[in-house]
């Protein structure tokens, strides 16, 4: 290594600094611009079919039961499986003490769980629920699908908000005479909270535009009904259904429609997410 | 009303001494506490000198259980506190730690308002009241001399305190459950000289009122807080007595040369 002496005279960190904004900026600039270039053309596709009629109508094309099964998919799979992950999440950060070779089976099966294909996932779901327990394809299997996707995600992000939090505050908790519960209960919860809640957003978002998994288990049908057990397709299979099967004239606008219904909810959900999470750090 | 109170509490409790017989602690295969014997009266303040690693934080933590949290330790021994058997396996450790109040190196309030961190032991304690409340929160920061510049300010986060403001107030914390021994694990280790004179006039105001056991790498400190001495290497118990004799004539030769500096 021949160091060169520092050479002040060609040390210009203001011009530097600049250039370098600059070229962040830009990069900025063109990523934003892509982003338009797609969504643009397709808000712009799909004007001519956002009616009243299509978006809450019982017609044909209507696109009101695909909402309501995507609401009852997204909401039924984090209802049931982001209380399993906390308290896997809690037991894995919060109680068990060792760093012994079952807790790095643990943490190596959780890594795998998180890369498996989601088809795969709903391939097992058709397997059990539907080939041997006779579930008819509905909104309720999608549900446990989507609910077995989401699990291990759900864990990850539980542990790493649940690691995020120093030691040492556990250790002033413990010395007051806290248990291990009441620490958990008063003190590392309320300080988990937001970003749990930040990162389930995501998931949700991520859940709401899973199609390959819903595709066996949920299926490709809707109807105006009320039950879990009956047809669920959801918005994103629809989506998908309508750009590879669709016919008839309107079938690409429908679509177009389609995805920026999504689109919209996904901002809504993860606009939500955060201003829960806002909430609950100032709460 | 805060003295009446704590001589009622002395009244009722048992003598608040600690004594350690044959402690014995191992992480593992590793020993980190020989033979350690030692008995402190009640009210003294113990001061905890040594190299690095030489088991002082240990016996600090054998003393409230916090030593329970290192997967892989073991005790034997016997260690009391008064009417506490501490190494006792069906002992409420809660209790204990009410008794045994602790202080860490780096402060460590919670990421709450000034309020809720002195309020958080008295809470878990079932105290609901909020004039109690109140009552033992103010306390407990004018014991620990932080009243005077966070009255007004209970609201806000115990984050914007300074260095030295932060660890009083994790005394103020420690003090609002009412303990009889306070256990301080390098207190003044991460703070400015202003904020260590203010800890150090603290453990001296506190003197009589609470046995206390202090690790301290500073010599000085030691030797300005303290009423007694005891000496750790390796694990072993070197040398303990009163801060005075150690500091000026030393039994053991280890002690000198770790007092003098000529240590390896």
């Amino acid at each position: 290594m021949n160091e060169q002496p520092l050479n002040l005279k060609r040390l210009h960190p203001t011009r530097h600094g600049r250039t370098a904004h600059g070229l962040l900026a830009a990069l900025a600039i063109v990523a934003l611009l892509l982003l338009l270039s797609v969504l643009l053309p397709l808000v712009w596709e799909a004007l001519p079919a956002l009616t009243a009629p299509f978006l809450w109508g019982k017609g044909q094309g209507a696109i009101g039961p695909e909402v309501l099964n995507t609401l009852s998919l997204v909401g039924g799979s984090e209802l049931l499986s982001f209380p399993l992950a906390l308290l896997v999440g809690l037991y894995r950060v919060e109680w068990v003490k060792s760093q012994g070779p079952l807790l790095r089976v643990f943490d190596q099966f959780a890594t795998t769980m998180l890369s498996v294909p989601s088809i795969v996932i709903g391939l097992v779901v058709v397997d059990v629920a539907i080939a041997r327990w006779h579930w008819p394809v509905s909104t309720m299997t999608g549900i446990v699908a989507l609910a077995l996707m989401n699990w291990p995600l759900s864990v990850a992000y539980v542990v790493e908000a649940l690691q995020q939090i120093p030691g040492r505050y556990r250790e002033g908790s413990w010395a007051l005479g806290a248990s291990r519960w009441q620490t958990v209960r008063y003190l590392i919860l309320p300080l988990a909270w937001p970003q749990m809640v930040e990162q389930a957003g995501l998931a949700t978002a991520r859940l709401m535009g899973e199609t390959a998994v819903l595709i066996y288990t949920a299926g490709v049908n809707a109807a105006v009904h009320w039950s879990l057990w009956g047809p669920g397709e959801s918005l994103a299979v629809h989506l998908w259904l309508l750009r590879t099967e669709g016919v008839g004239q309107n079938a690409q606008a429908q679509a177009a429609a389609t995805g920026v219904v999504l689109l919209a909810f996904v901002v809504l959900v993860l606009w939500g997410s955060k201003r829960m999470a806002q909430w609950l750090k100032n709460a | 009303m805060v003295e009446k109170r704590l001589t009622k509490r002395e009244g009722v409790s048992t003598i608040l001494d600690i004594r350690v017989q044959e402690l014995e602690v191992w992480y593992g295969p590793a020993k980190a506490l020989e033979n350690v014997s030692l008995h402190l009266e009640q009210g003294a303040v113990l001061a905890l000198i040594g190299p690095s690693g030489c088991g002082k934080s240990t016996f600090l933590r054998v003393l409230n259980r916090m030593i329970d949290q290192v997967p892989t330790v073991r005790v034997k021994g016997s260690v009391h506190i008064g009417a506490f058997n501490v190494l006792d396996d069906d002992i409420d450790v809660t209790a204990l730690r009410r008794t045994v109040g602790m202080v860490f190196q780096q402060p460590n309030p919670f990421p709450m308002t000034i309020f809720d961190n002195v309020a958080y032991g008295p809470r878990l304690a079932g105290v609901r009241s909020a004039t109690k409340l109140r009552q033992i929160v103010e306390d407990s920061l004018k014991k620990s001399a932080l009243w005077d510049e966070v009255r007004g300010k209970l609201r806000r986060s115990a984050m914007t305190l300074s260095g030295g403001q932060q660890q009083r107030l994790c005394m103020a914390r420690a003090l609002a459950v009412h303990p009889h021994v306070l256990l301080l694990d390098e207190p003044t280790a991460s703070l400015d000289p202003v904020s260590t004179a203010k800890i150090e006039e603290l453990i001296v105001q506190f003197k009589g009122r609470y046995t206390m056991v202090i690790v301290t790498h500073n010599l000085q400190q030691a030797a300005r807080v303290s009423d007694l001495v005891a000496f750790f290497e390796q694990g072993h118990l070197v040398e303990m007595g009163p801060t005075h004799d150690i500091f000026t004539a030393p039994q053991e030769r280890r002690t000198e040369e770790f007092l003098t500096g000529r240590f390896e």
